[in-house]
């Protein structure tokens, strides 16, 4: 078997939101609480969860954006959270990311070619008379044309900017793209034709992506396998038609159920589970399972024993008490 | 013989004026609602959906925006002639609004209770000490818990999810004849918005209210509308039974808005074909009102007629309405 490309492990993501002062420790909010998954090279892994379950922070501290608490994250075998300056400097080329809001996102002050070679410039991989070229391939393949490299980002629509910034992700050629909501400031019109250009290229230039979405059908169109978060923790793992078809997670089956859809076989058979109330608070999480409060099986030893990642099946893999070695879902 | 419609609007014409002349951003719609109804408005950003919704509301931004003919009934009354005295008598009392981002619509300096109490002391003659308890009554009606407590708290001590149930009771709270919601639930978590659109149809069934969806999202307009608008550039393009539109399209551009979408189907399959994409976006505000299909430049129909001349409104069954000079083509 061939390693993976991205290999994650008990990720912790902690931020202090109270700090120490005499008689009284500081507090903090585990925004990501030891995650662990591998990406094969080529793929496509989604993390979907809903806001503040920690997919975006996972993100941000794989691409060393924001600082971790502990962990590992080996990119190629190189642990990328033990990088410093210039070797992590050389070692960005390699990842990505594509951000949500193509608007602020961008140097407004900047040439839609000066924001595409800017990464190349500051890692200083290609000479600078190669450029040129690169941006005009760059253009061609994100479906740009040449004489808008001259244009600033206000004269862009919002697709067209984040086509601009996909192909800024892509100079440097790297291996990992991370795309965090990278669609869902796009109107639906336009995401299709983004949605439809990051898979061509996927195909055409072998990437892998970590595609972060709290949009449970852009995901199933465009991941092989899938995370689901819900506060800080992966709650579900499962390969596409393993966790559309049959999910097993209460957490997960609830929030299939929640998307409104226009299949009306699907609106027909699809009994919808309704989850009350509200998350409780991030920085004091219950003991046992976090979703035990709003979970509509939720036993007594839900509320105070912490269910482990556990495989059920075959790549399939559920953090839940109720979930039994027959792999049925207990809603 | 049914009842007349409680809203019914014809010939609406809304300019505004810009910087390259005075454009029409809604350019001759027509539509009725009879109470108790869902009529859904779908459409990319810019096609008149909200400023449909403005009109109604008698909030078309002022000097650079007015109404330069057409009609609003409101159970007969033509909103479009009275005094802004009247419409404030009407506005938030006959007539309401559920904004998209409870954040801003809310004023953030009083209490959750007292912006519902406003409105019932203002429309409907009632005491402080009625009004507060009236108030209480409508948060718990909305499903917050401890409604007399939360009506002392300030919006921003408030989850997203119940700010926007604050909103709804404060819509709701004059038992209005027409609720507008405006993209109510699109920064909304996906399980809460299935709780916010359960909310919205128990209330309909208890008021009879009649209720304009506005949203770009099909799924949500197969799951809670009987009837739906599609709109582009500032005009209708199609108008149907949510179920015969979406089985049936006829207007290319409704049959992108679906197809575009990646759904989640019954059964997921290895299968992902791309996406349908609708190439190009929007018009820019210099084109509307031209005499042509504006939809022209995206569509893979269009001919030299398109370009040329307006397609007016054609019948294809109960209550379906296409302009299209292609309609028999699209599905």
């Amino acid at each position: 078997m061939t390693p993976p490309l991205l290999s994650v492990k008990d990720l912790t993501v902690r931020f202090k939101v109270r700090g120490a002062a005499p008689f009284r420790e500081a507090a903090y909010l585990t925004a990501v609480d030891g995650v662990t998954f591998d990406v094969a090279r080529g793929e496509s892994l989604g993390i979907v969860g809903e806001s503040g379950s920690g997919k975006s922070t996972t993100a941000l501290a794989i691409a060393r954006l924001i600082t971790h608490h502990s962990g590992e994250v080996r990119l190629d075998g190189e642990d990328l959270l033990a990088l410093k300056g210039g070797d992590l400097r050389r070692a960005r080329r390699k990842f990505q990311f594509i951000f949500q809001d193509p608007y602020s996102s961008l140097n407004p002050r900047r040439r839609a070619a000066e924001i595409v070679t800017e990464p190349l410039a500051s890692i200083g991989l290609v000479p600078k008379g190669d450029r040129r070229k690169l941006v005009d391939d760059l253009f061609e393949a994100v479906g740009l044309r040449p004489e808008q490299q001259n244009l600033f980002p206000h004269q862009f629509s919002g697709g067209q900017r984040q086509r601009i910034g996909i192909a800024r992700a892509l100079a440097p050629n790297p291996a990992l793209v991370i795309c965090d909501e990278a669609v869902s400031a796009l109107d639906v019109a336009v995401q299709a034709q983004i949605l439809n250009l990051l898979r061509r290229l996927q195909r055409e230039r072998g990437l892998t992506y970590l595609f972060i979405s709290h949009d449970l059908g852009v995901v199933q169109h465009m991941c092989d396998r899938i995370a689901v978060m819900y506060m800080g923790k992966i709650v579900e793992f499962a390969d596409r038609l393993s966790l559309f078809n049959s999910p097993l997670h209460p957490y997960t089956c609830a929030l299939l159920s929640a998307v409104p859809s226009v299949d009306p076989d699907r609106r027909a058979r699809t009994k919808r589970i309704l989850i009350t109330g509200e998350p409780p608070s991030p920085t004091s999480p219950p003991p046992g399972c976090r979703f035990a409060s709003r979970c509509p099986v939720a036993e007594p030893r839900c509320k105070t024993e912490p269910p482990p990642l556990r495989e059920v099946r075959e790549g399939h893999r559920v953090a839940c008490h109720l979930v039994g070695d027959d792999a049925r879902a207990p809603v | 013989m049914p009842p007349d419609p409680i809203l019914e609007v014809k010939g609406l014409r809304v300019e505004l004026s810009t910087r390259s002349g005075t454009v029409p951003v809604l350019d001759d719609l027509s539509f009725s609602i009879d109470a108790g109804e869902t009529l859904a408005f779908v459409g990319e950003s810019g096609c008149g959906k909200s400023m449909t919704a403005l009109a109604v509301m008698g909030l078309v931004p002022h000097p650079i925006g007015r109404i330069a003919s057409g009609s609003i009934r409101l159970a007969g009354e033509d909103l479009t002639r009275v005094p802004e005295k009247r419409m404030r008598a009407v506005r938030g009392n006959d007539v309401s609004m559920i904004f998209q981002e409870p954040m801003t619509a809310l004023n953030p300096v009083y209490t959750a209770g007292e912006q519902i109490a406003e409105s019932l002391r203002r429309h409907q003659d009632m005491g402080r000490r009625a009004a507060w308890e009236h108030a209480i009554e409508m948060l718990a009606a909305v499903g917050i818990p401890d409604p007399r407590g939360r009506a002392s708290a300030y919006p921003h001590q408030m989850s997203g999810g119940q700010r926007q149930r604050v909103m709804i009771a404060m819509a709701l709270a004059c038992r209005p004849k027409v609720l507008i919601a405006d993209e109510p639930t699109t920064a909304l978590d996906v399980t809460v918005q299935a709780q916010i659109f359960e909310l919205l149809k128990d209330l309909r069934r208890e008021t009879g209210t009649a209720l304009i969806l506005i949203t770009h999202d099909m799924g949500v307009v197969a799951e809670m509308a009987e009837r739906m608008i599609v709109m582009y550039a500032g005009r209708k393009v199609e108008d149907g039974m949510v179920t015969d539109v979406i089985a049936e399209p006829k207007h290319p551009y409704t049959r992108g808005l679906i197809s575009c979408v990646p759904h989640l189907a019954e059964v997921l399959t290895e299968e992902r074909p791309d996406l349908t994409e609708v190439p190009g976006v929007v018009p820019p505000l210099t084109q509307f009102g031209r005499d042509m299909c504006l939809f022209s430049s995206r569509c893979p129909l269009a001919d030299d007629k398109c370009w040329e001349e307006r397609p007016p409104e054609r019948r294809f069954g109960a209550g379906h309405v296409a302009a299209c000079w292609h309609a028999e083509e699209v599905s």
